[in-house]
């Protein structure tokens, strides 16, 4: 495979942090360099060199193989270029990416996608807590950009999230969309239950829901030009990826009217 | 030295036109008809940049699968001095004539390095009950209305290289044959994209001079192509000439107006003479005005 490739030597005995080791920033360095740069959380300053088998030259794609759940900020930082991750990821995968194409063959931990402003993700597995969620310190969860998850995602998926798109092809955890500001979540296989708490704005997208919190209230039944534009533009960026455009009725259900009430979940009309 | 082309006289002259500003915008509804019907009123009184403050018109009429909402819909070309002077007339034209109509949404209808604001007006319309998806590098605003939602996208691409004023007059001694034989060339000008033909039916009738005689007027009656002052005043038309229609022609590329004055002329000629057109010319103000030439030869 073409690009720079990082085999992780052995299951890693500490937690590995790999923000921003991006395609970029590793083609600025020489080789001896990329080597040293420090991976470690620990005092013994691990290194790219210590934890990977590095081989190939830098170029546009790199690609990470035999990872694990101890690798964290995968992606972090990406800003343009390819990076394809054969294994599982930990937490804060693509944290503040804002651009570029980032594909994990794997599950991911838990504040998926934080942070992010642009560029795409795709975790052909589940995904932990707080996707597309903020951190302690941060003003807003995610702000840009699409993540795909494959599988089902965690719980408060999209906490204080802002903008951008989180495609879930199976169900989300409870409290998705909590403080939600804007954006969308749109889950293929259902929103678990209590989407919204406290969610000003945003769009939660589903066939069902679980259970709704009692500030949330029937909108009736719409034909949404909005909704005809996302699955379009989801089609046209994501191909494959996409999620099924949804039928041309949909039950609007809007929320939090504990907050400024402007949220809305969209389920199919009956 | 003119030259004569399916027995229609052309003129060895030249259209001069001027640099403008354009934008395109898409409208589109639950139906053509309605698309149009938004499009239509939107468009409406766009005739002229000095009187009108922006030359309006219909560019072509999209599938749903050419629309960000997969509806059928209609591409609109505005054009105006500035990208400055398009903001009112944007604003103005959409919250009265698009956000009004059923149905009704509007989308960017042109990629350019340059933006203009499209929704950002009319989205006050949601007196704080709109919100925004932002999809791409796109914005797109929800305005609820009675009948559900007016979509609207922020902004739209706008291009400086535009040209306004490509023109033809078509001059004959039959007047009926003659308005014929425009309304075929503005059909066959219709078929070229980045252009339109903004008065009325895409022909004028009451082509302009600068100035007049009176203060405070900017434009004129062309009384030399008028035939019925022929003989008391310094006419441009012969003896065998009953009446002189023009056609205007905007567009966002130069190359897209030198493509449609190609296709009027050449429909002027494939059928004029056999319903009375018997000349071809062109309006210019001596080539020191306009930054474009348009010389009929070349595009015959």
């Amino acid at each position: 495979m073409s690009g720079l490739t990082l085999r992780l030597k052995a299951p890693a005995t500490e937690r590995i942090n790999l923000d921003g080791i991006t395609p970029a920033k590793l083609a600025s360095l020489a080789a001896h360099e990329i080597a040293r740069l420090n991976v470690g959380i620990e005092k013994n300053g691990l290194t790219l060199g210590d934890a990977f088998e590095i081989s190939g030259s830098p170029s546009e794609t790199l690609t990470i193989e035999g990872s694990g759940a101890a690798l964290d900020f995968v992606g972090g930082g990406l800003d343009g270029g390819t990076i394809r991750v054969v294994g599982n990821v930990g937490a804060y995968t693509g944290r503040k990416m804002s651009g570029g194409k980032l594909e994990v063959r794997g599950n991911a931990g838990n504040f998926l996608a934080s942070g992010m402003t642009g560029g795409t993700i795709h975790i052909s597995g589940n995904a932990g807590d707080n996707a597309g969620g903020f951190i302690p310190g941060d003003r807003f969860g995610m702000l840009g950009g699409v993540a795909v998850v494959g599988g089902n995602i965690g719980a408060r998926a999209g906490e204080k999230m802002r903008r951008g798109t989180i495609i879930v092809k199976g169900k989300t955890g409870e409290n998705a969309g909590t403080r939600m500001i804007g954006g969308t979540i749109w889950a293929e296989g259902g929103i678990g239950p209590l989407p919204g708490l406290m969610m000003r704005r945003g769009t939660l997208i589903g066939p069902s829901v679980d259970s709704l919190l009692p500030t949330f209230v029937d909108c009736g039944k719409h034909d949404l030009v909005i909704v005809r534009i996302m699955s379009r533009y989801f089609k046209s960026t994501l191909g494959d990826l996409a999620p099924k455009p949804m039928p041309l009725f949909v039950q609007k259900i809007g929320g939090d009217t504990a907050a400024i009430g402007r949220g809305e979940i969209l389920l199919p009309a009956n | 030295m003119s030259k004569t082309v399916n027995g229609v006289a052309i003129d060895d002259t030249f259209a001069e036109a001027f640099g403008m500003t354009g934008t395109g915008i898409i409208i589109t509804a639950d139906s053509m008809k309605w698309a149009r019907i938004a499009a239509t009123v939107a468009t409406g009184f766009g005739t002229s940049v000095i009187g009108a403050g922006a030359e309006c018109g219909i560019d072509r009429e999209l599938s749903p699968d050419e629309t960000p909402d997969g509806r059928p819909g209609v591409r609109i070309l505005m054009f105006g001095f500035s990208p400055d002077a398009l903001v009112p007339q944007i604003r103005n034209r959409i919250g009265q004539c698009v956000l009004t109509s059923p149905g009704s949404a509007c989308y960017s209808g042109l990629k350019a390095s340059q933006s203009i604001g499209l929704g950002k007006g009319p989205r006050f319309f949601g007196d704080g009950y709109q919100t925004a998806k932002r999809l791409g590098q796109s914005r797109y605003w929800r305005v609820p209305v009675m009948d559900g939602e007016f979509v609207i996208e922020e902004e739209t691409g706008v291009t400086t290289d535009a040209v306004g004023g490509g023109n033809m007059l078509i001059l004959g001694n039959d007047r009926a044959g003659l308005l014929e034989t425009a309304e075929a060339a503005v059909e066959a000008i219709a078929k070229i994209d980045d252009v339109i033909t903004p008065f009325p039916g895409g022909i004028v009738r009451s082509g302009s001079k600068v100035g007049a005689k009176y203060s405070g007027m900017f434009a004129s009656t062309n009384h030399a192509f008028c035939p019925t002052l022929r003989g008391t005043v310094k006419s441009e038309l012969g003896p065998d000439t009953l009446a002189v229609l023009e056609i205007v022609i905007d567009g966002l590329t130069s190359k897209a107006v030198a493509d449609a004055m190609h296709a009027g002329l050449k429909a002027v000629t494939d059928t004029g003479a056999k319903r009375g057109v018997t000349r071809i010319t062109a309006g210019n103000y001596g080539g020191k005005l306009g930054q474009h030439h348009y010389h009929l030869k070349d595009l015959i």
